[in-house]
């Protein structure tokens, strides 16, 4: 290869983000050498400071630089709803939906038996202690569609079962603006199992 | 270097996925044909492809794939039925046959009995009283598959029939002798491992003796290797409720 050896490092060292093959990096590393030097060093400072002080939520496991995440102690937040997903990028995405004012769990994976990650690997104990504290009335499961989320849901809702939580699931269902011709038969099934009734208001 | 190969249209069950570079997954499938293979189904993860709903464990599929090697490449998958929905008990059980297949058949070793076996398995699995019985019986299929049979109909000592009142020791790679008393370890009566080689599951102590003894011999041919889904699948059932 044709390059210098400190430029071969930072090309190696930036494909460890996703998204970024060969081609990727070294346009970047180009771009960050010839026209954003101060760009970079902005990049490390920030990169730096999130990589020594963002850790995880002592009570949801969100990332995060304060003993509790800012959702968790946000005042106005529902405190007796807590919504169960796989990652931060859940709770992101939930919170850009606009229609949940509760409280999360984050588990940073699912169940997955074959890979030997159980509840201790999730750190469901965390969970169960803010169930036992009686705070909780409503345990919503927005684990993945997949049979791995699906084991992850049917664990959860026993752990809330036992305590007298109710554990609810997210719909799964069309997109919008789908068409149900072209939306493929499992979920389709669920939609329809899932179904719900239509009131007059 | 191994023949390329192309396989065309072939039943398959989907034991494990992995992901697989950005958009790509790794597989873990099960044939009758070719046996346990691994491909690799390329673009499977991008959000708008068709194979993330189909490329799962439990889907009854036909696929095609190609290549040389130990890892070919999925062409094509199609669902063939409304496939089974495994739920929480019978869930942890299909994880945890998925598993046994994946640990115990070598790679490309045709097994067709054994996919008959693993399909009629799945149905039970859906039904929370048949899980135990359905286990059972595709644990004894697949020790018998993989040429590693019980023998429990006949004493391994004199091929004499068993006798019911008898008392017999189960031995690895041998079969059941009899012995004078029930010294413990793997000692059975006669009545109990004629039941079990029958696959007549209504007697609770058939059940229990079934479950010690396949077990063992499991491990036996597991090598020490242990099994996932054992520990998680114990873990649970520990947490749930009695009453569910
Ligand atoms: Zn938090």
């Amino acid at each position: 290869m044709a390059y210098s050896p400190l430029l071969q490092d930072l090309l190696e060292a930036l494909r460890c983000l996703p998204g970024v093959g060969p081609r990727t990096a070294q346009r970047m590393a180009f771009r960050l050498l010839e026209q954003e030097r101060d760009g970079g060093r902005r990049l490390i400072a920030a990169m730096q400071k999130a990589l020594d002080e963002i850790a995880e939520c002592g009570q949801c496991r969100m990332l995060s630089e304060t003993e509790l995440c800012w959702i968790c102690s946000a005042p106005r937040r529902d405190a007796s709803t807590v919504c169960v997903v796989e990652s931060p990028a859940d709770v992101i995405a939930v919170e850009d939906s606009a229609s949940y004012n509760g409280h999360y769990f984050v588990l940073m994976g699912r169940l997955s038996p074959l890979d030997g990650v159980g509840p201790e690997e999730l750190g469901l104990h965390l969970l169960e202690a803010r169930m036992d504290s009686g705070d909780v009335q409503e345990l919503i499961i927005a684990t993945s569609a997949t049979v791995e989320g699906e084991a992850t849901a049917g664990y959860l809702a026993s752990l809330a079962h036992q305590r007298n939580i109710q554990p609810t699931r997210i719909a799964h269902g069309v997109p919008l603006g789908g068409e149900l011709e072209f939306v493929d038969s499992s979920t389709l099934s669920l939609a329809i199992s899932g179904r719900l009734s239509l009131r007059e208001d | 270097m191994a023949n390329p190969t192309r396989v065309e249209l072939e039943p398959a069950w989907v034991l494990h996925t992995r992901q697989y570079r950005e958009t790509s997954m790794m597989l873990e499938v099960f044939t009758p044909g070719s046996g346990r293979i691994g491909l690799v189904a390329r673009g499977a993860r991008r959000p708008k492809s068709p194979l993330r709903a189909l490329l799962r464990p439990f889907e009854p599929l036909v696929i095609s794939w190609s290549g040389r090697g130990d890892l070919a490449t999925l062409q094509k998958a199609e669902r063939t039925g409304p496939g089974v929905t495994l739920r929480d008990a019978g869930l942890a059980a299909g994880f945890y046959a998925n598993e046994l297949l994946i640990r115990l058949l070598e790679r490309r070793d045709p097994h067709p009995l054994l996919f008959a076996h693993y399909s009629a398995l799945l149905e039970e699995l859906a039904r929370p009283e048949r899980i135990e019985s359905g286990l059972r019986n595709f644990e004894i299929a697949l020790l018998r598959e993989l040429g590693f049979g019980l023998n429990l109909g006949y004493s391994a000592q004199d091929h004499a029939p068993l006798d019911e009142d008898q008392n017999y020791e189960y031995q690895l790679e041998r079969g059941v002798v009899p012995v004078a008393m029930e010294i413990g370890g793997l000692v059975f009566k006669g009545s109990v491992l004629l039941a079990i080689d029958a696959g007549n599951w209504t007697e609770l102590e058939t059940r229990r003796a079934a479950k010690r003894l396949l077990r063992y011999t499991l491990d036996y041919y597991l090598e020490g290797r242990e099994l996932k889904t054992r520990k998680v699948y114990t873990a649970m059932l520990s947490s749930r409720p009695s009453s569910d």
